[in-house]
């Protein structure tokens, strides 16, 4: 289901609930992350490592890093379709926010692949 | 006993003014003036250039609406003692001035007509009226009141940045005045007619519509109940499918 709201045969729901579901998606990351911190409250470096080092919590903070870019995306496409009226305009800074947010994504799994 | 009070006006006349002024009243009203009408009626009988809308005077006509002290209204139901003065009056924002406090509402009332603000229905005219239970009726209930004054929509940023293309919150609670009524059967049709990113979504919930309704209505609600429906009607067009698909099997 989620696949076919997210296809163009909804554009408009599609952008809408895209957001509702990066936000949902980030805000489950966060409690889990208060969580496992107050359970575990790394101290020092190597416990900081060990906290993180997992691949299942780095290919969840991966996932955080796709909602949270894509709730950026969505957000500042969202900025321009109401502030920015010349098209020109619009597609240029559209497309150096796209490039910003796809170099972010790559910068950030170079860091959680780095560990 | 005669009560002073202070106006500041927006004016503009097209055919005389190169740019629009405000312009200062200090009016002396009578005791029989309670509302802000009574003192623009009585400012036109001093200065008849003034240009505003009027009609039924009871909050039901919705002719005028303006800007009062910087928050939309209707000046027939709103009460002068409730108003700080000087009492700044401005035609609604994000629409076209024709003068002084009248708005060109065209592109308002385009939009509603665009959610086709009647019922469709193609059973065969019944002899009396089409019925509804009282459960059905009260689904009507905060949407069928709209008197279409243009506050919510003119106080709404979306709006302002987007006119031709956000439906905006007068429009979007009619459309769900129809969608909600049983008697109706263009849901789908309605559904489908508020999908591109603008005429629906563009609405970003900062409520100001709720905010300065006179009716007390919520188009904010409204307009979450639509995009509620229209994610219920794509899991079931969903369930639909996937049925057929499986007898096909």
């Amino acid at each position: 289901m989620l696949i076919q709201l997210l296809t163009n045969k909804y554009p408009g729901m599609r952008l809408w609930l895209s957001q509702r579901l990066s936000a949902l998606m980030m805000a489950a990351y966060i409690l889990l992350l208060v969580l496992l911190l107050a359970i575990y409250q790394p101290a020092s470096y190597s416990d900081w490592h060990k906290f993180v080092a997992p691949i299942w919590f780095r290919l969840v903070t991966f996932v955080f890093f796709i909602s949270l870019f894509m709730h950026a995306w969505l957000g500042v496409s969202d900025v321009f379709k109401d502030y920015i009226f010349n098209l020109k305009l619009r597609a240029y800074l559209q497309a150096i926010v796209d490039i910003l947010l796809v170099t972010y994504l790559i910068w950030a799994s170079f860091i959680l692949w780095n560990i | 006993m005669a009560n002073q009070v202070k106006f500041s006006i927006y004016r503009y006349n097209p055919d005389t003014d190169k740019k629009p002024y405000m312009q200062d009243y200090d009016i002396a009203l009578r005791d029989e003036d309670h509302m802000l009408l009574d003192a623009l009626i009585r400012i036109k009988e001093h200065d008849e250039t003034l240009s505003m809308r009027k009609s039924c005077r009871e909050g039901v006509c919705g002719s005028d609406a303006m800007n009062i002290n910087g928050k939309n209204g209707l000046a027939c139901i709103t009460k002068l003692s409730d108003l700080e003065q000087p009492i700044v009056l401005r035609p609604m924002p994000g629409l076209p001035v024709i003068r002084d406090l009248v708005v060109d509402m065209t592109q308002f009332f385009e939009h509603y007509n665009s959610v086709k603000p009647y019922l469709v229905n193609n059973d065969p005219l019944p002899e009396t009226e089409r019925l509804q239970s009282p459960e059905d009726r009260a689904k009507l209930d905060g949407l069928y009141e709209c008197i279409l004054c243009g506050a919510c929509t003119t106080s709404c940023p979306s709006f302002w940045w987007n006119p031709d293309k956000f439906v905006g919150p007068a429009g979007l609670l009619q459309a769900n005045r129809f969608i909600m009524d049983s008697r109706d059967q263009a849901t789908e049709e309605r559904l489908e007619n508020l999908e591109d990113p603008y005429r629906l979504y563009r609405c970003h919930n900062i409520m100001n519509c709720v905010e300065v309704c006179p009716k007390k209505l919520n188009p904010n609600a409204a307009i979450a109940n639509i995009k509620d429906l229209k994610i219920e009607r794509a899991r079931e067009t969903k369930t639909v499918k996937k049925e057929i698909s499986i007898k096909a099997i």
